[in-house]
């Protein structure tokens, strides 16, 4: 089993030879950086490269992780004791009647191995992440109301993301590969734009990254462009023809689709 | 094998535990190093779990295995104290000797071309040579030698689609991000973090569900839904930003964006500025032109936290003098007023200084300055006096970390 990319996902051979190592080590991954360098889409494209299932996870900051894994859906229950189930073929005494898998008890229960992804871990809070390592590392977790174990049929491949918005905690790091992906160099920059335009006008496109990553590193722009609306842009300037030689750092349409804060336009200006 | 790699790692203060280090040597049996870049990538895997380490361990590797001794700081402006580095000197000597330099080009070439050249040097050299930098340094070598071309089953010039282990370490990625790095765009994320511990969140809870059973039980089996609101403390935070001198100029727009991204976090962010030190008027703009009463802000919320951003670097008199500020004359009034105890001829700035700390004990000083260079530089006299007023820490990664510590650990 190795991981080598898919045709519409432009994948740096160093990250290749990560998610593999990860493969091969049974390790959750944890890629890390900057909005735009395809972090979610890395675990995606990982399912489909290796033809398997996948189970996303998206974490927000009121989870308490142990729904990731499963949620007793209580007032179900509350409700079928007090008014009955009715022909819904539920049994009020049967426990598993009111279980809803989260991501992880699917990805663990699943016949076959899947790509496990926790997208944005950062939200929740670190004692969250602490239950969620012991789930992870351990690939099982207890089913606290009737003290059932549930063990992984096949050991997931798992990926987490993370913004950095908040710090993971050590105990966390320690027992994941971390990735930092840094942001593409203009090279493979154009390797990406050439995935998502096969045939663009090259000339725009030079002239076009050059503006770009001028932007990124002269501006102190709140938010700084990213892939996504470098691809936004390119594609607003190639569908309206515009001249290359034109363009400048002076010049540039369709401003706002690079840059969406109020006042990063005005620091532009 | 790798024993010396180890301890080298920890040296550079990249944390090694053995469980990291069992892990290598299974992944060493199981064949995920079958040349030296991918031992690099599985090497850095296993022992960098934060970003803030990813720079000293490639300047370990670099070292251990190809015997090139990279510097730990590298960056724009602030960092000319590389010059002053063993490395760069010899570098120096050396090409003048060769006449590639001028013989006093350290005086007529920006400094920022000399370093400039460093580094192109060194990477032309990392690149022909494969691990010999023959004229910096310890002699080029590192006291392990080559040991990691001849560790066993090691091949040093694999063939691989990646590009060279240490090309990818030449071009330092991850400098910016390593925790003594000073505050900048491209780290602005790590910097917010610890700041968002300044406030302390409440938990979040919906439906309680005991008490939601309690009650339907009470109520004889009739469901009553019980919710819970979630806790949320909000915390005043006051900014004062030193926007007059040069020193401060990189860092007052970062530090704005700083706080502004923190913002949500906060239940009121307020900036002042002022220039170099605090006295009778803060201003509410950048262009200190909207003043705001000192005095009046001191009857702010004793909970506020008070973050002063300034170089702490003037002429004595303007912090130790009556009427010592450099830009306009206090008013003797408003600060009678408030404070009988004041000198009615208008305050020294270290009494408003002191007053500040006095009233707001969540309060802190950040340094744009280096810490190591306190002592020696050329307000040396004033950050003596300032620190002995305020707790200070300098504009870095660690420093921004340190202050929220220190700002915690005032609660009592």
């Amino acid at each position: 089993m190795e991981f080598k990319g898919t045709s519409n996902y432009f994948l740096d051979p160093e990250l290749a030879d990560i998610v593999n190592i990860a493969i091969v080590m049974e390790k959750p991954l944890i890629v890390t950086g900057e909005a735009g360098t395809g972090k979610t889409q890395l675990a995606f494209e990982i399912a489909k490269g290796l033809d398997m299932g996948i189970e996303v996870a998206r974490c927000k900051s009121t989870m308490k992780g142990e729904e990731l894994c499963y949620v007793q859906d209580t007032v179900l229950r509350l409700n079928d004791s007090r008014f009955g189930s009715g022909d819904t073929g539920r049994k009020i005494d049967n426990f598993y009647d009111y279980v809803i898998w989260g991501p992880i008890g699917r990805a663990f229960r699943a016949d076959k191995k899947v790509v496990l992804l926790l997208d944005e871990i950062d939200k929740t809070d670190s004692d969250i992440q602490d239950n969620l390592l012991d789930v992870l590392d351990e690939t099982e977790f207890t089913i606290r109301e009737v003290n059932d174990t549930i063990k992984a049929k096949n050991k997931p491949i798992t990926i987490i993301t993370s913004n950095a918005k908040r710090e993971l905690s050590d105990p966390f790091l320690r027992r994941c590969y971390c990735h930092f992906i840094a942001f593409p160099t203009p090279d493979y920059m154009k390797e990406i734009v050439k995935l998502h335009f096969p045939d663009p006008d090259e000339k725009l496109l030079d002239t076009a990254l050059n503006i770009f990553y001028e932007l990124r590193k002269n501006k102190k722009f709140e938010k700084p462009p990213a892939t996504g609306e470098l691809l936004n842009w390119f594609d607003a300037m190639q569908r309206s023809g515009i001249n290359p030689s034109k363009l400048s750092m002076t010049n540039i349409p369709y401003m706002g689709t690079l840059l969406k804060r109020t006042g990063d336009l005005l620091r532009y200006r | 094998m790798f024993t010396n790699f180890f301890y080298l790692l920890r040296e550079y203060n990249v944390p090694v535990s053995l469980q990291h280090v069992i892990e290598f040597y299974e992944g060493l049996e199981k064949g995920l190093a079958p040349d030296m870049n991918k031992l690099f990538t599985f090497t850095r895997l296993t022992f960098v779990k934060k970003v803030e380490h990813a720079d000293a361990f490639e300047r370990a590797f670099a070292y251990y295995f190809y015997g090139i001794e990279f510097p730990s700081e590298f960056s724009g402006r602030s960092d000319l104290s590389i010059m002053e580095t063993k490395q760069f000197k010899e570098w120096l000597k050396h090409q003048i000797k060769r006449g590639d330099l001028p013989r006093n080009c350290q005086l007529s070439m920006p400094s920022e071309e000399l370093i400039r050249k460093f580094w192109e040097t060194l990477l032309e050299q990392t690149e022909e040579h494969h691990g010999g930098w023959h004229w910096i340094g310890t002699g080029g070598f590192s006291p392990y030698g080559h040991s990691g071309f001849s560790e066993r089953g090691i091949r040093v010039y694999g063939k691989s689609k990646n590009r060279s282990a240490i090309k990818v370490i030449g071009e330092r990625r991850y400098i910016n991000y390593a925790s003594s790095s000073n505050l900048r765009a491209d780290n602005i994320r790590q910097a917010f973090e610890p700041l968002k511990h300044i406030v302390p969140e409440g938990p979040k809870t919906s439906l309680n569900i005991d008490e939601t059973i309690y009650h339907t039980a009470r109520n004889g089996g009739e469901i009553e839904l019980i919710f819970e609101q979630e806790l949320r403390d909000k915390i005043n935070v006051a900014l004062f930003l030193d926007n007059g001198g040069w020193s401060m100029d990189p860092y007052v727009d970062l530090v704005g964006l700083l706080f502004s991204k923190a913002k949500d976090r906060f239940k009121d962010l307020k900036t002042f500025y002022f220039h170099n030190c605090i006295y009778d008027k803060i201003f509410t703009d950048p262009e200190r032109k909207n003043s705001y009463s000192t005095s009046k802000f001191l009857e702010a919320d004793l909970e506020t936290r008070v973050l002063i951003v300034g170089d702490a670097t003037m002429a004595p008199e303007e912090l130790l003098d009556k009427h010592g500020s450099i830009e306009y004359i206090p008013d003797v009034e408003n600060s009678r007023r408030l404070y009988v105890n004041i000198d009615r001829n208008g305050a020294p700035g270290q009494v408003w200084l002191k007053l500040i700390r006095q009233r707001f004990k969540y309060s802190a000083w950040l340094n744009p300055i280096p810490k190591n260079y306190w002592d020696e530089t050329h307000g040396s006299e004033t950050i003596r006096i300032i620190r002995d007023i305020f707790h200070m820490e300098d504009l870095t990664l660690n420093g921004i970390k340190n202050t929220v510590e220190y700002l915690n650990a005032q609660k009592t």
